[in-house]
C-alpha cells in the first residue's frame, strides 16, 4: 500500500462567477519512505496540489489517501514547509520550533521541547540564533527554522513547497545538501512531496521527479532518478551519467510544455 | 567624542541667557520669584549635563538638547514678557517663579487629585480593554458577525462620547460612575475596531500555518490571532488613551469635586490663574508620563516586530 495515494484529483477555483480549473485528473501515489519532486512551471498549480496534501482546500473531485484512509483535513502526521516564509514572528526560532513540537508530540515538558527544539536548531546550524525572532533572521534562516520545525514535528510525512524558492543560489546549495543529509540520515526514512521548478534540485534530492504539464495542471511524466543513495553533490554533479539524465529530463520537460499528451518511450519513463 | 563636540550646545547657552536676564531690575517686586526659575532652570541643566557627560554617540543627546533649549527659551520669554517688561497682564500672567512657587507648595494638595483622576482613567480603561479585546478577537475571527460589528462600531464610534455625560447623569447614581462610563465608552470603540480590523489583516499564511499545526480553535485565539493582531491592539490602545483622558478632564470639569480637571475649573472660577496654569501643567506632566510608560510598554510586547 502506498503512503499517499492521489486518484483523479481535480480543483476548480471560482473567482466572480469564472471557473478556472488549476489541477485537472491528477493521478499518482507515493511510496512510503519515498523522496518525491514535483516539478511544473509557475502557475500550473503546485502550490494548489500541496495545499490539498496539507488539508487546508478541498478538492472539487477526486481523493487523496493518507495510508488508506481519504483524508479529511489538516492532520499532524504530516509536517509543512511553505513558499513564503512561515513562522510565528512573535515567538523566538526555538519557540517556534517548541510549538510545533508541542502540536505533534505529546507528553514533554515545556522544558523538554525546548531543549528538543535546540537540538533541531543546531542540525540546521541555527544554535546561535536560537533566540532571535524571525524578523532578525535572513531569509534563508528562516526557512532553516522551518525546516527545523518541520523536522522536529516527527512526521511521517514531509510536505514542502519550494521551499528554497525565495533564497540565493550559494544558500540554496546549502540548504539543499542539509536536507538531504537529515532526511538520509534518519532512521525511518520520511516520506517527502517536494515541489520544485529547478530541475537540478529535483535531480540531487529525489527518488522520482514527478512533471506536470501547464494550465490546467496535470501529471504528465513520472520519472525515476537512478542514481544510488547516499548521494554526493560534487560526484554527481560530475559523472558522465548526470549530464545525460538533466539533458533527457530538460527535453522532456520543455517538450511537455510544448506538445501535452504525447507520450515519449524513454528509458527513463516509466 | 572630544569635550567640544559634547558640551558645545545652543542649549547650554540658553541656560546662561536664562541666568543673565534676571540681571535685568524687575518692573514688578517679587523678593524670591527668581530663584524658583534659576532653580527650575538649574535642575534641568543638571539633567542636561549628565546625559550629555554618559552619552555614547551624538546622535543620542540630540532630542534631550533639543527640549532644553525648548524649556529655556519658554522661560526667557515668559520672564521678558512678565517680571521684566510687564508687557502682559500680571493677574492673568503670573511669571514663572511664581508659577513653580505655587506647584511645589501645592504638591500635597495635588497628589490626591491626581491620585482621584488615575483611579477614574484605570477602571474606565482597563474595563474596556477586557472587554474590547476578547470581543474584537471573536467577532473578528467570525466573518458574518465582524462585517456588520464594524458598521456598527463606526457608528457609534463616530458619536462623540462627550454626549453621554448629561444622560449619564440621569441613569447613575454618582458622578464618579459616569465617568467611568464615558471613559470606558470613549476608550472601547476605538479598541473594539483596532482589534477587529487587526485580525481581519492577518496574513494568510500565519493562519494556514496554524491550521497546518492543528492548533485547537481556543489556543489560536490566545497563542496565534492575539499575538498575530497586538499591532493594531495597540494603536487603539493609544487611541483609546488618549481619548480617555480628553474624556476625564471633560468630565471632572463638568461635575466632579476632586481630580485634575476640578482642580483647573475650580481655581480658574475662583480666579487664580497662577494655580489653573499650575493644574494645566501638572495635567500635561501626568498625561506625558503616562503615555511614556504606555509607550515602553507597547515597546516591550512588540519587541518581536
Ligand atoms: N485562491 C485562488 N483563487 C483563484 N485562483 C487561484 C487561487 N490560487 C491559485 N489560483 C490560480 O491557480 C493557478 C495555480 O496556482 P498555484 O499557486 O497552485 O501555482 P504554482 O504552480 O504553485 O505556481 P508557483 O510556481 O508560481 O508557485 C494559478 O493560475 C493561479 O492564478
Ligand atoms: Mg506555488
Amino acid at each position: 500500500m502506498s503512503k499517499i495515494d492521489i486518484q483523479n484529483l481535480s480543483v476548480t477555483y471560482e473567482e466572480r462567477g469564472d471557473l478556472f480549473t488549476a489541477l485537472s485528473d491528477v493521478s499518482f501515489s507515493v511510496n512510503d519512505g519515498e523522496f518525491v519532486s514535483v516539478i511544473g512551471s509557475s502557475g500550473c498549480g503546485k502550490s494548489t496540489l500541496l495545499s490539498v496534501l496539507e488539508g487546508l482546500r478541498t478538492p472539487t473531485s477526486g481523493t487523496v489517501l493518507i495510508d488508506g484512509k481519504p483524508l479529511t483535513g489538516t492532520g499532524l502526521d504530516r509536517g509543512v514547509v511553505f513558499q513564503q516564509y512561515s513562522l510565528f514572528p512573535w515567538m523566538t526560532a526555538r519557540g517556534n520550533v517548541a510549538f510545533g513540537i508541542k502540536q505533534t508530540r505529546k507528553g514533554f515538558t515545556h522544558k523538554q521541547r525546548l531543549e528538543i527544539a535546540d537540538e533541531y536548531l543546531e542540525k540546521v546550524g541555527l544554535s546561535e540564533a536560537s533566540n532571535r525572532y524571525p524578523s532578525r533572521l535572513s531569509g534563508g534562516m528562516q526557512q532553516r527554522v522551518a525546516i527545523a520545525r518541520a523536522l522536529a514535528m516527527d512526521t511521517d510525512i514531509l510536505l514542502m513547497d519550494e521551499p528554497f524558492g525565495a533564497v540565493d543560489a550559494k544558500n540554496r546549495v546549502i540548504l539543499q545538501e542539509l536536507l538531504l543529509r537529515l532526511w538520509q540520515n534518519e532512521q525511518k526514512h520520511k516520506t517527502v512531496v517536494f515541489i520544485t521548478h529547478d530541475i537540478d534540485e529535483a535531480i540531487f534530492l529525489s527518488d522520482r521527479v514527478i512533471m506536470f504539464t501547464e494550465s490546467p495542471g496535470t501529471v504528465s511524466k513520472d520519472i525515476s532518478v537512478p542514481f544510488p543513495r547516499p548521494r554526493e553533490r560534487a560526484a554527481l554533479l560530475h559523472s558522465p551519467d548526470y549530464a545525460d539524465f538533466r539533458s533527457n529530463l530538460t527535453t522532456l520537460f520543455f517538450d511537455t510544455e510544448a506538445k501535452i499528451g504525447e507520450t515519449e518511450e524513454d528509458w527513463v519513463v516509466i | 567624542m572630544n569635550i567640544k563636540k559634547r558640551f558645545a550646545k545652543i542649549s547650554h547657552l540658553l541656560f546662561v541667557t536664562v541666568c543673565l536676564i534676571h540681571l535685568i531690575p524687575n518692573k514688578t517686586v517679587k523678593p524670591d520669584e527668581f530663584l524658583y526659575t534659576l532653580g527650575f532652570a538649574v535642575i534641568v541643566e543638571i539633567g542636561l549635563i549628565a546625559v550629555c557627560a554618559a552619552a555614547k554617540k551624538p546622535s543620542t543627546m540630540n532630542l534631550p538638547c533639543d527640549i532644553a533649549a525648548f524649556l529655556y527659551s519658554l522661560l526667557i520669554v515668559w520672564t521678558l514678557a512678565t517680571s521684566k517688561f510687564s508687557l502682559l497682564k500680571e493677574m492673568l500672567f503670573p511669571p514663572p517663579g511664581v508659577v513653580f512657587k505655587q506647584l511645589i507648595t501645592d504638591i500635597p494638595q495635588l497628589l490626591p487629585h491626581i491620585g482621584s483622576s488615575l483611579a477614574l482613567v484605570g477602571k474606565g480603561y482597563a474595563l474596556a480593554l477586557v472587554i474590547a479585546v476578547p470581543l474584537g478577537l471573536i467577532l473578528g475571527t467570525a466573518v458574518r458577525a465582524g462585517s456588520a460589528a464594524t458598521y456598527v462600531s463606526k457608528f457609534i464610534g463616530a458619536i462623540p462620547p462627550v454626549v453621554y455625560i448629561p444622560y449619564g447623569i440621569a441613569l447613575l447614581p454618582s458622578f464618579r460612575a459616569v465617568s467611568v462610563m464615558v471613559i470606558f465608552l470613549a476608550s472601547f470603540w476605538p479598541i473594539l475596531a483596532a482589534t477587529m480590523s487587526g485580525v481581519l489583516y492577518i496574513e494568510k499564511r500565519i493562519v494556514d500555518s496554524a491550521r497546518v499545526l492543528n492548533v485547537g480553535k481556543f489556543e489560536t485565539l490566545c497563542k496565534i490571532i492575539l499575538p498575530a493582531s497586538l499591532p493594531q491592539i495597540f494603536t487603539g490602545m493609544g487611541q483609546g488613551l488618549t481619548v480617555s483622558f480628553i474624556l476625564l478632564t471633560s468630565a471632572e470639569m463638568i461635575g466632579a469635586r476632586s481630580g485634575m480637571g476640578y482642580y483647573v475649573k475650580n481655581y480658574s472660577d475662583l480666579g487664580n490663574y497662577t494655580r489653573t496654569i499650575v493644574g494645566v501643567l501638572v495635567i500635561g506632566i501626568v498625561i506625558s508620563l503616562v503615555f511614556f510608560l504606555f509607550n515602553k510598554l507597547q515597546k516591550f510586547a512588540l519587541r518581536w516586530r
